[in-house]
């Protein structure tokens, strides 16, 4: 491409200040080094992550930043020593790399950009038919449920488990339960209007915390003859954390969390939970190793034994970036989809 | 036996009220009915989770009891129904029974029977007992009371022993070794090379530590704050030893600094919920995985979402995830196949009506275990 080795003019929404709406600029993206790859993002999801560094509640969030790492693109050009990728290849960003060594780096995929660099190492290559206004998705929030059902808790077929929380993640982790087999999915919203899309995506029944006035971990209980098996919790509340660990039965139950609390806080419970036999756990990224993995969903997708598309409730230019997470913000979208 | 049907008056150490001495009294014990089994206990060993009961817990409901649960002894007579025992039969009573019947027996993932004392359908309750004193009822301390000379158990709770097993030894086997030992090979279930660090060195954290090493672990880092503890912890297996008071940082940095990022196992021996979140922090990212041994209810542990979130998993363990009267034996036969030590955890030796110096010597920290000689065998 005739950009190729040269410094690239584009827009990216950037967050100047914690709280403050994104601001739509004009940046400028330099060649990639040795070992980064350069890529003109096609489209983008929002996740509730981007929405919670933007907040300011991230201590390990700096500012100005662009934000974004639920991206899909083309490669545009690639640095010196760059083997794995060339100009063309159709790739998803990963803001947990694969290298091989034991680092660990969060995000950096800033993908609120119509270009943006990458550590090769941060980049899966994908079928160049996969749709990218879709995989997109498979950057964060679809594999990060899925995967916490399937490789994080190993979810048993016949199995009883709990998801509480159904936005994306909630419903990836339930479309992962079911996927390993789970007899009963429970999914937990204080909002009724989730509780359709959760039972399309496969949950057995819905429980509406509001509906009851003892706590919710106790109702779990009752209804599962002494707690589920495996419990979610994809909201990011440590209240919820405590009270799906709470849910899980003794003996084996486990409990993962997935969702991101807010800097400072702590998860707590009484000993006597986990010295009565239940297991705490937490996961990032579905417990996937990158690089290798998410190439294998799209294909999973392409096949259609994973569901996309069904968590694609909004579809919008990059430009109405903000229109997208006032809706998230709504409570009323699943996923908005950012198109270039 | 000449008693077999009969009220037993025996002595026993009576805790009669929270935070004060035993009283060595007089009581009656009946005999056994349906399912029931009457020991004359031999020997004991005094645990924390005794003085956790007498000076921490300090349940208003709790007392008097007769305290006591890591003993041996030997059946004196069985209640209608009970075949597998029989008069003479060398014994350890069980702080967890095992029906074999109800889905958590039935189930390899726990050991925590449905018939225990945490609460659920309760056999040996503590409002179920058969002891009384001065014409009370007196409650039996997690179902066994060891600390008298004889106590009724139901049989799902009663574990049998190889006769040729010395049972001023073994005692111990009926808690805080095999709750230690366990927690490291059947809880953390410890790989072959790794790294474990075990918080506490009283006879569970050293128990764990003989765990790590029989389950193959190529570091073993004992922590405690009391250095005299670091040479018995030498004996058991522990390669390094770290004391968080010679040190400014917090102790998971410490270990985290040792260790290249963290250990792959830790155990915690103490019950204290600041050391159960060290011990989850001192664990590596990715996997390293946090067991709680140690024993309390007076507070809630904590820790942040990211550490588990960046990998780590807690998990707790009772009586070292042994299902009770399967894994008792098989630990008095590890012992007698000299494969498990027991003998090193013996610091002192007492008789029953000298328990609360045995208790006085480990407020102090100065014992690890003392055995009491409870009757004649």
């Amino acid at each position: 491409m005739a950009t190729e080795g040269k410094v690239i003019r584009c827009r990216a929404a950037v967050a100047w200040e914690a709280g403050k709406p994104l601001v739509m600029e004009e940046v400028e993206v330099a060649p990639p080094k040795s070992g980064e790859v350069r890529l003109k993002i096609a489209a983008t999801g929002i996740c509730h992550t981007d929405s919670y560094t933007l907040s300011g509640s991230d201590p390990e969030g700096v500012f100005p930043v662009v934000l974004g790492h639920e991206g899909a693109g083309i490669v545009e050009s690639i640095g010196e020593g760059v083997t794995k990728f060339q100009k063309g290849d159709t790739v998803i960003p990963l803001y947990i790399p694969q290298c091989g060594k034991s680092l660990f780096h969060f995000m950096g995929c800033s993908t609120f950009s119509e270009y943006t660099v990458v550590a090769e190492i941060s980049l899966a290559k994908v079928d160049h038919m996969a749709p990218l206004d879709k995989v997109c998705l498979l950057g964060c929030g679809i594999t990060t449920g899925y995967g916490a059902a399937v490789n994080t808790a190993k979810v048993e077929a016949g199995s009883t488990c709990a998801v509480f929380g159904l936005g994306a993640l909630g419903l990836a982790a339930i479309m992962g339960c079911q996927a390993a087999g789970a007899a009963r999915i429970i999914g937990v919203d204080l909002n009724p209007d989730k509780f359709k899309t959760a039972q399309e995506f496969g949950a057995t029944e819905v429980v509406n915390p509001k509906d009851h006035s003892r706590p919710i971990q106790e109702v779990l209980v009752e209804m599962t003859d002494g707690g589920v098996d495996y419990s979610f919790e994809c909201v990011g509340n440590v209240a919820i954390m405590r009270a799906a660990l709470e849910a899980c039965h003794k003996g084996w139950g486990t409990s993962v969390i997935i969702g991101v609390a807010a800097a400072g806080q702590e998860i707590s419970t009484r000993p006597f939970q986990l010295v009565t036999g239940r297991t705490w756990k937490g996961t990032a990224f579905g417990g996937y190793k990158s690089v290798e993995s998410v190439p294998k969903l799209v294909e999973e997708y392409m096949k259609k034994k994973l569901k996309v598309d069904e968590f694609v409730t909004h579809t919008l230019p990059f430009e109405k970036i903000t229109e997208g997470f006032d809706l998230m913000h709504a409570g009323k979208c699943i996923r908005v989809v950012l198109q270039f | 036996m000449a008693t077999a049907g009969k009220v037993i008056k025996c002595k026993a150490a009576v805790a009669w009220e929270p935070n004060k001495p035993l009283v060595m009294e007089d009581i009656e014990v009946s005999p056994p009915e349906a399912n029931m089994v009457r020991i004359k206990i031999v020997a004991t060993g005094v645990c924390h989770t005794d003085l956790y009961h007498l000076y921490e817990g300090m349940g208003e409901d709790d007392f008097p009891a007769v305290l006591g649960h890591e003993g041996a002894g030997i059946v004196e007579s069985v209640g209608p129904g009970v075949t597998e025992f029989q008069p003479g039969d060398k014994v350890i009573p069980l702080i967890i029974p095992q029906c074999k019947e109800c889905r958590f027996c039935k189930s390899p993932k726990t050991n925590q029977c449905e018939k225990g004392w945490d609460g659920g359908d309760d056999v040996n309750a503590l409002a179920v007992s058969r002891l009384t004193c001065k014409g009370k009822k007196v409650l039996q301390f997690m179902g066994t009371s060891t600390f008298s000379e004889y106590t009724v158990v139901n049989q799902m709770a009663v574990a049998k022993i190889d006769p040729a097993a010395p049972l001023d030894k073994v005692c111990l086997l009926g808690c805080g070794i095999t709750t230690g030992y366990g927690a490291a090979v059947n809880t953390a279930k410890v790989e072959p090379g790794s790294t474990c660090a075990a918080f506490g060195l009283g006879a569970v954290g050293l128990a764990a530590v003989m765990g790590c090493k029989a389950a193959g672990a190529k570091r073993i880092i004992a922590v405690d704050i009391n250095p005299e503890k670091f040479e018995k912890a030498k004996v058991f297996g522990a390669t390094d030893f770290v004391n968080p008071k010679d040190h400014s940082k917090p102790i998971s940095q410490v270990l985290s600094e040792m260790t290249d990022g963290g250990v792959d196992f830790s155990l915690e021996c103490v019950g204290n919920v600041g050391v159960m979140c060290s011990a989850l922090e001192s664990c590596v990212k990715g996997w390293g995985v946090s067991v709680i041994v140690g024993w309390t209810d007076l507070h809630d542990v904590a820790a942040r979402p990211l550490q588990l979130i960046a990998g780590r998993t807690w998990k707790g363990s009772l009586f070292g995830g042994f299902k009770s009267k399967d894994g008792v034996p098989q630990m008095v036969k590890a012992y007698l196949d000299k494969k498990v030590k027991v003998d090193e955890f013996i610091t002192h030796n007492m008789t029953l009506d000298q328990v609360n110096d045995a208790i006085e010597l480990m407020k102090q920290g100065k014992c690890i275990r003392t055995v009491l000689s409870v009757s004649q065998q």
